[in-house]
């Protein structure tokens, strides 16, 4: 049997404009060769701006003390773990992408696997500030760790899911940045190579000497590989134990079973939203069109309604359990949340997160970019209600009437959270400064079974994949029986 | 070798089989003795057991393979409308266990036909007097959950539901085969099929949960678990996967499909090994959470399996867990039809018996009238273990389905010729 690719007719072009190898290195290289544009210098300006009101905010937190965020005693997580969740949430797409895909052959996740897997280390970062701000006094932090101390008796608990987070997280980020860093070592030697003086010693470093020699290509490959089956498990783990963080209470609304897989499903949700909002800036500013075409986004706007629905058919689950449960409590926690005082942010979570995506079923609107832009907006912004709904409205109307409550976040919960968009979006332009933003040798290898000269309905005839198939068929039909 | 002939031959080891399946499964309506005496506060009772072995092994696999069937439609249509082109080689095995929703449908009415003239007593929120607040079987839970748990709504939703899957099942079917007969080139077919697809997805999304705890989780009437139908559904599939592996192999053997190769050997082991993967995923964080949260309404789920069932509680994570993940997690071992044919096999009876483990346990209960009463009885034959007679039942089944799967097979051209992916598929190559 012969293994040249047959590609089916109906398959997309993933690289358009008929590129060669050479163009793509010229074409990716480029925006980290040339001095900054206008928009990219404007944009780093204001987001370091936004990072400093952010960084203020937090000296603020810990000079003046955890009181100046309007947490009370009934309602003790508030913005900030809704914040961690949410930055969680949306480093998962990078995984995915970079890993699950990878484990599944699929040829688009060459185009958007570097700029998402950057995504999820930002992200990453972002989300770890809450819990450690939420400590209040920051050196605290030095008791999350477990190691054979001078404590005495004093150990973490190991019976608590928050701790359960510190190892997950911290595990992900180091696992999710060896992956990144792994994938980039071939992409910094392009870059090294075509540059000189400074910038060559500079490459020349963190390419690791990398000259392309067969050996390094095979060790590159099993490393991938190996990456990825462990990344696979611990994105799964990271957004399931963030959802044992509440499923192991007896707090009606938090204690559902459900919660470990509808949290990972919404995390993929939100991180390719995420992805998209990103790539549709970052192709059009850095001319990647070519690269991060329409069928990218059209993939990820399926995964966004497959998404989408998992997490509609979770939340209709835990709204017609909590009734069947015949539990005053546990009926009156979703009652609450659709009709109480924070019933907007419920309308939010399920308008935007389940009923406005559904518009994803039709081709047009998923090729449609103005729309897929706004639609990935309206998505991080339902999946933000998705974890105020969780914690707050929930927390909001305890077991006692008495110390019921309502929160509204101060000015300095609200700097942080926007201070962490100046960090993500202070690091994302960094990265497209001195990394190429699309895998450079990834999208060299799908060339000849994804370029424009080599498919779509122009170059069917190429592939006649019936008298193929029939040929194939004869050849094995032969070999079975010898 | 593009056309499937069923040999007389199969049609007679298959007919023995189901003949003694049916020969099993009529013995379970008989061999259980009329009454059995329970303890019920503190004193003895005599109890009808309403054929409950007959009944509950009935359930068993009718939920089972007609579960199994459900998930080939759901996996086909992910599969073409995520454009997976290896799979389409062996997309007409899969239209063919997908068909089966026909006969779980009519199966089903034979349980819905037990509901309604109390032939059984599978379900507890059937029982005389539940519901009315002046029995003294009241039960008050039961009472709140009965616009959800009542007869109507139980045929109801099982006709709707499964009667969509099977309406939208056979469009795709007989588009699918009218391709093969279209102009070359004209795919046109496959669009249908896919805008047919791509409405089965959320359909099935949304209702399959509903049937799992109308007609599985409902047997334990008062227990409730928003991952249930999520686990349940994860077992089917994989179920599937296994039966999928032993049929190819088979298949192979007697010189069809030559083109699905170890490398599409490969991808279905991918899946079985990533769904047996989450299967457990799913039955963990379950049982975790449950068991974190110490809520006496909820632990008392997995307190009678685990203490009154320990081989059936434990047995389903060896065979479900434990060794397909060992097996598979090589590479190679995916690609070796003898080793993962092995797997397949554990997995097949492994995910079998998980639905024994789901129902029985409940079934017991719902005949001794209390937990405690279920728990003083001990192992009760075709309850605590599948017994022979279940074993039977099983084989007859498997092979009933078989049967038709074979039937089905040999309607069609095994290989569809015209559609657009088959070249992607014949050429299918992992590493």
């Amino acid at each position: 049997m012969s293994h040249h690719p047959i590609i089916s007719p109906l398959r997309h072009t993933l690289i358009t404009g008929d590129k060669t190898y050479h163009d793509i290195t010229e074409d990716i290289c480029a925006p980290s060769e040339k001095v900054p544009s206008t928009a990219w210098v404007i944009a780093f300006i204001l987001s370091v701006t936004v990072l400093g009101f952010g960084v203020f905010c937090i000296l603020w937190t810990i000079w003046m003390g955890i009181g100046t965020w309007n947490l009370n005693r009934t309602i003790g997580w508030g913005w900030d773990i809704t914040n961690f969740v949410w930055w969680i949430g949306i480093g998962h797409a990078g995984t995915l992408i970079s890993a699950i895909l990878l484990l599944f052959r699929q040829k688009w996740r060459t185009g958007v696997n570097r700029a998402a897997e950057a995504m999820t280390i930002f992200a990453v970062m972002c989300a770890g500030l809450f819990p450690l701000i939420h400590m209040g006094r920051l050196w605290l932090g030095f008791f999350i760790f477990p190691y054979p101390n001078t404590r005495g008796p004093l150990w973490v608990n190991f019976n608590s899911p928050l701790l359960w987070d510190v190892f997950a997280i911290s595990t992900y980020f180091t696992v999710s940045l060896l992956f990144w860093y792994t994938g980039l070592v071939p992409d910094l030697a392009t870059l090294r190579d075509r540059s000189k003086g400074l910038r060559r010693k500079i490459y020349s470093f963190v390419a690791f000497g990398w000259t392309g020699s067969a050996k390094h290509w095979q060790r590159f490959e099993s490393l991938s590989l190996i990456l990825a089956g462990i990344a696979t498990p611990l994105v799964l783990s990271v957004h399931t134990i963030v959802s044992f963080d509440f499923a192991t209470s007896v707090i009606p609304g938090w204690h559902t079973t459900i919660f470990p897989p509808y949290f990972v499903a919404g995390a993929i949700f939100s991180g390719f939203a995420m992805v998209l909002t990103l790539m549709i800036i970052t192709r059009k500013v850095l001319k990647l069109e070519d690269y991060i075409t329409m069928q990218h986004i059209e993939s990820m706007n399926k995964v966004i309604v497959l998404t989408a629905t998992m997490v509609g058919v979770a939340y209709l689950t835990e709204l017609f359990i909590s009734w069947y449960s015949q539990y005053p409590y546990e009926q009156f926690a979703f009652y609450n949340r659709a009709t109480g005082i924070y019933f907007w942010s419920y309308v939010g979570m399920m308008g935007c997160n389940v009923l406005v995506p559904q518009i994803f079923w039709v081709e047009k609107y998923r090729r449609n970019i103005t729309l897929t832009f706004f639609m990935s907006i309206f998505i991080n912004i339902g999946m933000w209600f998705e974890r105020f709904v969780i914690i707050v409205t929930t927390l909001a109307r305890d077991y006692l009437p008495s110390s019921w409550s309502y929160y509204v976040p101060t000015w300095v919960e609200i700097g942080i959270y926007i201070g962490t968009f100046g960090l993500f979006f202070t690091l994302y332009l960094l990265f497209t400064r001195v990394a190429p933003v699309v895998a450079i040798a990834e999208v060299k290898s799908i060339l000849k079974t994804s370029g424009s000269q080599y498919t779509g309905v122009v170059n069917r005839k190429a592939v006649d994949y019936k008298e193929a198939a029939v040929e194939a068929d004869h050849v094995h039909v032969g070999h079975e029986h010898h | 070798m593009n056309q499937f002939t069923f040999t007389g031959r199969e049609k007679m080891v298959l007919m023995f089989f189901m003949a003694l399946g049916a020969i099993c499964l009529a013995a379970t309506y008989f061999v259980e003795p009329a009454t059995m005496v329970v303890m019920n506060h503190g004193h003895e009772e005599t109890v009808s057991t309403h054929h409950m072995r007959f009944w509950s092994n009935f359930l068993q696999n009718v939920v089972f393979f007609l579960g199994m069937a459900f998930t080939a439609m759901f996996g086909y249509c992910a599969f073409i409308t995520a454009y997976g082109g290896w799979f389409s080689g062996m997309k007409r095995l899969w239209e063919a266990y997908a068909l089966w929703m026909g006969v779980g449908l009519i199966m089903m009415l034979i349980l819905i036909a037990g509901v309604w003239m109390h032939w059984h007593h599978l379900y507890h929120w059937n029982a005389h007097g539940v519901t009315d607040i002046n029995d003294p079987h009241y039960d008050e839970i039961i009472a709140g959950k009965a616009p959800f748990l009542n007869k109507y709504w139980y045929t109801f939703a099982t006709l709707i539901c499964v009667g969509v899957y099977v309406f939208i099942t056979m469009r795709i079917r007989s588009l699918s085969v009218a391709e093969d007969n279209g102009v070359k080139g004209d795919y046109s077919y496959h669009n249908k099929m896919r805008g047919w697809m791509a409405a089965f997805l959320p359909w099935g999304a949304f209702t399959s949960a509903i049937l799992i705890w109308q007609w599985m989780m409902s047997v334990d009437a008062h227990w409730y678990s928003t991952m249930y139908a999520w686990n349940v559904t994860a077992s089917f599939f994989v179920g599937l996967l296994s039966m999928t592996v032993l049929m190819l192999i088979y298949l192979k053997s007697r010189g069809y499909f030559v083109y699905v190769t170890e490398n599409h050997m490969h991808d279905i082991g991918k899946y079985l090994f990533g769904f047996s993967v989450f299967w457990t995923y799913t039955w963990f964080s379950q049982y975790m959470l449950i068991w974190y949260s110490n809520n006496g309404e909820e632990t008392i789920y997995f307190l009678t399996r685990r203490d009154q069932y320990p081989i059936l509680f434990y047995g389903n994570l060896v065979l479900n867990f434990a060794l397909p993940f060992l097996i598979l997690i090589r590479n190679s071992s995916k690609r070796k039809f003898g080793t993962i044919g092995l797997v397949a096999a554990i997995t097949f009876f492994g995910h079998w018996f998980d639905m024994f483990y789901l129902i029985k346990p409940g079934a017991l209960i719902n005949i001794a009238g209390s937990n405690d009463a279920a728990t003083a009885l001990g192992s009760v034959t075709g309850y605590a273990l599948p017994g022979l007679l279940e074993l039977g039942t099983f084989l007859g089944f498997t092979a009933m389905f078989i049967y038709f799967t074979f039937s089905k097979l040999s309607e069609a051209a095994l290989a569809p010729t015209n559609d657009p992916y088959i070249g992607e598929s014949v050429t299918h190559h992992v590493i």
